[in-house]
């Protein structure tokens, strides 16, 4: 069976606080009618963090390098991949937070967002080619 | 980019205080929270509820300032209670288990009925 690709969506952000809100609502946006109301929720969560976390952690809030943003959908899963400049970097393992460590002061109390995204999504992977680091989510669109 | 900041706003009563917030808990969030937060102790009351009703996004750093204060109140030997969550939220609140930390109600007579 063949399963095609449709881009919906392909467009880039400056590095700035916030812009993960934009790429949030332009992203949700896109994925109306494609996904479920409860989905969409989801999708914005796990995108926020993506985004959140690229110009965070990727590209270090530097405003000259830029956020690039996909979504695809296909006949079965809607697919949005986020992609920073962040190189090499090692990806980071995500372990489960522990809220009673963070509650006694044991463990910062941040450190939710992969948390978050690997909760909000079907699949999610990341991959990185020396110079650009990319995530990518899947949602299926029947459940 | 416009961020629309948190407003937050204590109301008092028999030994509680009620902190109403509208807009998105995110790092922007941290000041107007820890403001209004020792707004609401001062009155030194025994719980302190959370109206989630006018709030439309939070994100992780939000989650983590959301715990902050629950480690503040724990310290205190305060209740931290909430309501308004959508249910959204609310699946977020049970996945990094807040929820197993602070009482969530649907509304705000449910929460006061049980203060």
């Amino acid at each position: 069976m063949t399963d095609e690709w449709e881009e919906l969506l392909c467009f880039e952000v400056p590095s700035q606080a916030g812009m993960e809100r934009r790429v949030m609502e332009r992203v949700a946006e896109s994925a109306r009618g494609l996904l479920s109301p409860e989905i969409i929720e989801r999708l914005k969560t796990a995108v926020s963090e993506g985004a959140l976390n690229a110009i965070e952690h990727g590209n270090h809030f530097r405003e000259d390098l830029l956020v690039e943003v996909n979504v695809l959908v296909s006949s079965r899963v809607l697919r949005v991949t986020i992609t920073d400049q962040g190189g090499d970097q090692e990806l980071p393992k995500a372990p489960v937070p522990d809220i009673e460590a963070k509650l006694s002061g044991l463990e910062t109390p941040r450190g939710w967002g992969l948390f978050l995204i690997r909760n909000m999504v079907d699949e999610v992977q990341m991959t990185g080619d020396g110079q650009r680091h990319t995530l990518l989510l899947d949602f299926y669109r029947e459940r | 980019m416009s961020v629309n900041v948190l407003e937050a706003h204590v109301r008092t009563m028999q030994g509680l205080a009620c902190i109403d917030l509208m807009g998105e808990i995110s790092a922007q969030a941290e000041d107007v929270l820890n403001r209004v937060y020792e707004e609401a102790v001062s009155a030194n009351p025994g719980t302190i509820l959370l109206n989630f009703t006018g709030v439309e996004y939070i994100n992780s750093t939000g989650i983590a300032l959301i715990l902050n204060l629950l480690v503040k109140a724990g310290r205190s030997h305060r209740k931290l209670y909430s309501y308004g969550l959508s249910d959204h939220y609310r699946e977020i609140f049970r996945i990094t288990r807040l929820s197993d930390f602070m009482r969530i109600f649907s509304d705000e007579n449910a929460a006061m009925a049980a203060v």
